[in-house]
């Protein structure tokens, strides 16, 4: 059994790692991102809403839509926390260690390993999966169709667009360069299923991503790389996005020498959680959505 | 040995005082909290009903695209469906169906309903909601622009087809 959903969205951070990151990557998509957080908030943001009553009823209405399992929100929650993989004790440790505005990655590059191109890949390209399984779950469009993922794609705005950017900028530029996407698809192709079989997020998630067996689901993984590939480098070069760029924006808050650049992604990977931040974002927002049209 | 049970009787309800007030405060209670309780009693069908219509039916009766007024459906679940209603790349209002079986309370708020939208009773409610009872079915549109009135809510909802939908069962 979940946390409440207000639970979840009441203790949606202020501040942290993961909300810097965020508010660095607004270069990209500005003003799309307000980190709302707080269950009532959130209701009064989406809605327009003031009257307590009302509130109150779309409130109970989402609480309800959430706790019913048949309804897929929980699964697309999971789904968004599981595929993080945070360190969090890295991340208190990071923050603990602040100087100033930056924090310094040279305490911690004995506590975190860049990973190889391959591990990298596989992380790619399994958080673009659960997106697609997670958007089906929440919006309800069968679970294979990925024609009407990519048309929603273009739909993405605040929460979810800012996820998708962090996606392009932490765990494809940052690690891979700006051809991540052509480079995770020519390494799908060539991979050897049981790589993919041992790797534990894979293994968390596997029953939720479609295709019959190993591999069937590696199908499903690179044709959802494949659909999505137009979109994301539409993003990549619209803003002529380098990992120098991304690095100069991220510079703001984290402190590293140029010559650690592997392990500035490798530490975002395990001291953020933006994938179930804005997950969590995201579906409160649609829940709500719903819960208002339905009352 | 008087004064130290005493004292060791005020220490164990110090103690206790202490336990029971962090305790409170490491989970404030919640106006949700009542309804959580209600929800989770069972795990699976109870904001759906079962004989709810999949939104994928409701989609034929909404609004086409129209006058610089572009419709994206955004969510279809089982006894619902959603639509965004954009103008100029903006999201001005949210176009809806949805299945009164699975929520009994919206479809009696219409009974004492003083207004109608092409025959069928209307209901405004907060600042941003209109919506008509067609059978089983409410048709709701939901203002995203503050520019987005009520008399345009009312327009829109004229458009989407009530009286076919009316008939779907």
């Amino acid at each position: 059994m979940s946390k409440p959903i207000f639970e979840l969205v009441d203790e949606l951070p202020t501040s942290g790692l993961t909300v810097s990151l965020l508010n660095a990557l607004d270069f990209v998509a500005p003003g799309e991102w307000q980190n709302t957080v707080g269950f009532v908030n959130t209701i009064k943001t989406v809605t327009g809403e003031t009257d307590e009553d009302l509130i109150q009823a779309i409130g109970e209405r989402a609480v309800y839509l959430f706790n019913d399992k048949s309804q897929g929100y929980q699964t697309a929650l999971w789904l968004y926390q599981t595929v993080d993989g945070t360190d969090k004790a890295l991340g208190a440790a990071a923050l603990a260690n602040k100087v100033g505005e930056t924090i310094p990655l040279l305490g911690f590059l004995n506590s975190i390993t860049p990973k190889p191109d391959k591990a990298q890949t596989i992380d790619l390209t399994l958080k673009i999966v659960v997106e697609l399984v997670a958007f089906c779950q929440i919006n309800g469009i069968p679970g294979d169709s990925i024609g009407d993922f990519v048309a929603a794609l273009g739909e993405y705005a605040g929460e979810s667009l800012i996820r998708m950017v962090a996606l392009i900028c932490v765990d494809g530029i940052l690690p891979l360069g700006p051809d991540f996407v052509q480079k995770s698809l020519a390494f799908l192709s060539s991979m050897n299923p049981q790589e993919l079989d041992q790797n534990s997020t894979f293994k968390s998630i596997k029953d939720a991503i479609p295709g019959n067996g190993i591999g069937g689901k590696i199908d499903f993984i690179g044709q959802s790389l494949d659909s999505v590939q137009g979109w994301m480098n539409g993003i990549v070069s619209a803003n002529a996005l380098t990992a120098q760029k991304v690095l100069n924006n991220i510079s703001g808050f984290l402190d590293f020498a140029d010559d650690k650049l592997d392990y500035v992604s490798a530490f975002l990977d395990v001291s953020t959680n933006y994938y179930e931040h804005t997950g969590t974002q995201t579906l409160a927002r649609r829940l709500i959505e719903r819960a208002v049209a339905e009352i | 040995m008087n004064l130290s049970r005493g004292r060791r009787i005020l220490a164990s309800l110090l103690l206790c005082i202490l336990l029971l007030t962090t305790a409170c405060a490491a989970k404030a209670p919640s106006r949700f909290d009542a309804v959580q309780q209600e929800s989770t009693k069972q795990k699976s069908g109870q904001a759906v009903s079962k004989n709810a219509t999949q939104g994928s039916k409701l989609n034929a009766f909404f609004p086409k695209s129209e006058d610089g007024y572009n419709r994206v459906y955004t969510q279809e679940k089982k006894g619902f469906s959603e639509a965004n209603l954009k103008k100029d790349g903006k999201v001005v209002a949210q176009l809806a169906i949805s299945d009164t079986t699975s929520t009994p309370g919206t479809a009696s708020k219409y009974a004492n309903s003083t207004k109608t939208i092409d025959g069928y009773p209307a209901v405004e409610l907060g600042k941003t909601q209109t919506s008509v009872l067609v059978g089983k079915y409410q048709v709701k549109v939901i203002s995203k622009d503050p520019l987005f009135k009520a008399s345009e809510r009312e327009d829109w909802i004229e458009k989407f087809d009530l009286d076919g939908l009316s008939k779907l069962k």
